[in-house]
């Protein structure tokens, strides 16, 4: 459906004719970006997923020195090439990476890293370096910097993520269209919205602004409501809450949504204890949901124009500590999955595991921002140096 | 005082007034009525919960039992939200604590030990109108802090520089008033700082340096007080405190002559009750454009509900879970930059959630919301949890309280008690309709308007 059709449409809809002019000229605000087709998904495993025992590296003496017995052995892996293999949990992404639409970034990280939890997201979800605060996340900035209506950037959630915050421009949180649309629908959302006037000597008046934000939560809500309310998988995905985020970013990928960037978490990953089974299951959790979202892609094609990135705030330490466990380490790998990946398979070697900083950990070789500089300048077309405040080396994964 | 200043101000360094308190005020002059809010606020009473889990507790057999404790401690940090969110609704010193919570996205700081979090709350409510220098250094040497912003592993041999770059940046100068070198030389001077087991301040010396600093252009061996001291004489720090305040009581946008005004009054004492004063008793805090144009946070907006119609929680749970909904949950701000303000309050989520709100607490409307695990969340439940919950918020809410307080008031007289912001035409239209309603609707409908997110 063309953009004009939709707006016709979705104005008859919400019924009164009242409606119309702030309903076209919300939609019909200038955008400056330049917009393409191409879709990225991230993933956060939150935490600090032990990337060690996701990517083993089964020949080397000082991993298993280190992890003793909760250090992953030959069996419990599969060989992706001489020195490195994969948890058995990842099965399911075998077929991912044998068709070469997997690539894996090691260590990444960035400089003196923190090791606390939140702090270490803020970081990873900010774009900042590690002594540096920011209020607005990167993907917040680019919606900014593309002048993007808040559904732009979709959050599968309730709360909106630092990481989708701007200074002119929200994401949208939303787990159920269905529900945000019937919410919104309600009469007294209707009368609120439909009898706004635009006063003009209150439109720079923080009141204007409110009322805007309705609006916009309206607009957005009808929009991914029209779009989406017809679109079902046919893929039958695991029963858990990350299964069903994936189905509904799949969804709206398919439904034709112009939402660019999307957002999901899968939490649980810090493994302080007993961590071989938990480990085992949330990894398990995560690769048979990838797997059937990357199948689903494909199936409605459009997996060619998506981009999944999986990163976690930080890996763990090298050295397993007192209770079967492992504590908060810095750098880690990060999973990209795609079509036409320059690089699949290993982007890098591992870091030296004799070569570790003053704590034990590894150091890092990649900043994870070169990551989101080669994505923001290469996929998704924009001026990665406005939106992360700085210049950075890009990669050559895609 | 006119009805329409009182209210204002009340709404500022409070959470509004009603009705009945404010016929009590209106023959008083401004000066008498500010007087009167510093006279209440001159008492500080420390807000305590039971921590007596924590008695006979100590480093030595605190290992042994650690798991449980860092659980019930957690338990009890929630119990402190609920605690204070409970003083918020019925302040004896209103401006005090409304000045607390000002600090409180100033000095921003996160701990799990209930001790140091009670301690390091009571330290920002006894100062929250006192010095600022004695302030701040009162908050260098807290538990809390030295544990947030990790002075306590600042060491001679392994200096961390952490919350020395954030006393600047965030706490006294703001960014671009120092240099890198000034950071260094500075956190040499807090180095040795740290905490015994029950949050009680302790300087290692071995870990101090006693070596010569140069800071600011001043050469010595200083402490971390001298140097809080040197950035105390910066006129900077003080302008960059009064255009703090100023945007969270007056407006986000800053009037240069204003802040020049506080700026003098505040510089070089630092007494934070004699610039507020100032501010409240000038002519320029309630003029019109300064009137009706904030956009409340989620507690002002909670607590101000509060104000106008009293509810209580049956489940105190539902408590954070409306805190987090709406985006600021006290005790866990988002990072040491703290909450971002005003504009920064509203997403299309939040303002759904706002605007909704008072059916939520008062009309026992749904609420949708995710069951949704932190980090610390065991995956054993992970499975069984659904993705989409719908609870009903149960409150109690006492509307005897609104018909005592505000019945007397005609539908035009209750508006313009409830709402003081400029109102859009076409809502203004809207609320002519609205009159055939009952009161209480009526009242709930006016709760329910985006003017009403504005103070």
């Amino acid at each position: 459906m063309k953009r004009r059709n939709f707006i016709k449409r979705t104005t008859l809809a919400s019924g009164g004719t009242l409606f119309m002019p702030q309903f076209l000229k919300a939609f019909e605000m200038p955008s400056t970006g330049i917009f393409n087709n191409k879709k990225l998904v991230i993933i956060q495993l939150k935490g600090g997923n032990d990337g060690l025992n996701t990517v083993v590296p089964f020949t080397n003496d000082i991993y298993y020195q280190n992890r003793g017995n909760i250090a992953i052995d030959k069996n419990g892996i599969f060989k992706v090439n001489d020195t490195l293999g994969f948890h058995n949990s990842l099965k399911p992404l075998q077929k991912i990476y044998d068709n070469g639409h997997l690539s894996i970034i090691n260590n990444v990280g960035y400089p003196n890293p923190n090791r606390s939890h939140f702090r270490s997201t803020d970081i990873w979800q900010t774009a900042s370096d590690s002594n540096q605060f920011l209020q607005t996340g990167w993907v917040g900035r680019y919606l900014d910097l593309t002048k993007s209506k808040p559904y732009r950037a979709i959050e599968v959630d309730e709360n909106l993520s630092l990481m989708l915050k701007g200074n002119l421009q929200n994401g949208l949180a939303i787990t159920n269209p269905k529900l945000f649309y019937q919410l919104l629908k309600q009469p007294f959302f209707d009368r609120i919205t439909s009898n706004y006037t635009n006063d003009t000597h209150l439109s720079e008046h923080n009141l204007g602004y409110l009322y805007n934000t309705m609006i916009d939560a309206k607009s957005s809500a009808s929009y991914i409501h029209e779009k989406t309310k017809t679109k079902s998988s046919s893929k039958t995905y695991p029963k858990n809450i990350f299964g069903k985020q994936l189905k509904t970013i799949s969804e709206f990928i398919s439904s034709g949504l112009e939402t660019q960037v999307y957002y999901a978490a899968l939490s649980g990953f810090d493994t302080h204890a007993n961590q071989k089974n938990r480990q085992a299951k949330l990894l398990k959790l995560y690769a048979e949901s990838m797997a059937v979202f990357v199948e689903d892609l494909k199936a409605n094609g459009t997996f060619d124009d998506t981009l999944i990135l999986t990163f976690s705030e930080f890996g763990r330490r090298v050295q397993k500590n007192g209770s079967n466990g492992t504590d908060h380490g810095t750098a880690n790998n990060v999973f990209i999955i795609g079509k036409n990946l320059k690089k699949a398979g290993f982007y890098n070697p591992l870091a030296d595991l004799s070569d570790l900083d003053y704590n034990g950990d590894l150091k890092y070789t990649i900043d994870f921002r070169e990551i989101y500089a080669t994505i923001l300048d290469k996929w998704l077309n924009v001026n990665d140096t406005k939106i992360l405040n700085k210049s950075y080396a890009k990669l050559q994964f895609i | 005082m006119k009805t329409k200043h009182i209210l204002h101000l009340y709404n500022r360094i409070g959470f509004g007034i009603h009705p009945k308190k404010l016929a009590t005020l209106k023959d008083l002059s401004k000066e008498q009525i500010v007087n009167n809010l510093f006279k209440e606020s001159n008492h500080f009473s420390p807000l305590q919960i039971d921590t007596s889990f924590m008695n006979g507790i100590h480093k030595d057999n605190f290992k042994s039992m650690r798991k449980e404790l860092v659980k019930k401690s957690r338990i009890k940090i929630k119990d402190y939200n609920y605690a204070w969110i409970h003083r918020l609704k019925n302040p004896s010193e209103v401006l005090r604590e409304k000045m607390t919570l000002f600090w409180t996205n100033h000095f921003v700081c996160e701990d799990n030990n209930i001790l140091y979090v009670q301690q390091y709350n009571n330290t920002l409510r006894k100062h929250a109108l006192g010095n600022f220098g004695e302030f701040i250094k009162a908050i260098s040497k807290e538990a809390a802090m030295l544990k947030y912003l990790n002075n306590k592993q600042n060491k001679k041999r392994s200096p961390n520089e952490n919350f020395a770059r954030e006393l600047m940046e965030l706490f006294m100068l703001g960014q671009g008033n120092y240099t890198e070198k000034d950071i260094k030389e500075s956190a040499r001077s807090f180095a040795g700082y740290n905490h015994d087991f029950k949050g009680n301040f302790k300087l290692r010396k071995k870990h101090q340096d006693l070596g010569i600093k140069t800071f600011f252009g001043n050469t010595g061996n200083f402490n971390g007080d001298d140097i809080i001291d040197i950035i105390l004489k910066e006129k900077q720090c003080a302008k960059f405190i009064c255009e703090k305040i100023y945007r969270y009581f007056v407006n986000d946008t800053v009037n240069e002559s204003h802040i020049q005004q506080m700026t003098t009054v505040f510089y070089p004492d630092y007494n934070i009750k004699k610039l507020m004063k100032s501010i409240l008793l000038s002519n320029w805090f309630y003029e019109e454009q300064n009137i009706g144009c904030k956009i409340k946070s989620p507690i002002e907006l909670l607590i101000g509900i509060h104000t106008v119609v009293p509810y209580t929680f049956q489940k105190p749970k539902q408590l954070l879970l409306v805190q987090r909904l709406l985006g600021q949950t006290l005790l866990k701000p988002p990072n040491v930059a703290g909450w971002k303000q005003g504009k920064g309050w509203i997403d299309s989520n939040t303002i759904v959630t706002r605007l909704r709100l008072p059916s939520v607490l008062l009309n026992n409307a749904e609420i949708n919301y995710s069951e949704k695990g932190d980090f610390k969340d065991v995956i054993t439940n992970f499975r069984k949890k659904k993705l989409k919950r719908k609870a009903f918020i149960k409150t109690t809410p006492n509307w005897n309280s609104f018909d005592k307080n505000y019945e007397p008031l005609s539908y035009d007289e209750l508006l313009n008690f409830i709402i003081v912001s400029p109102i859009n035409k076409g809502t203004k239209v809207l609320l002519e309709n609205y009159k055939s309603y009952t009161k209480k609707d009526f009242c709930i409908q006016l709760l329910s308007l985006p003017e009403y997110q504005l103070c």
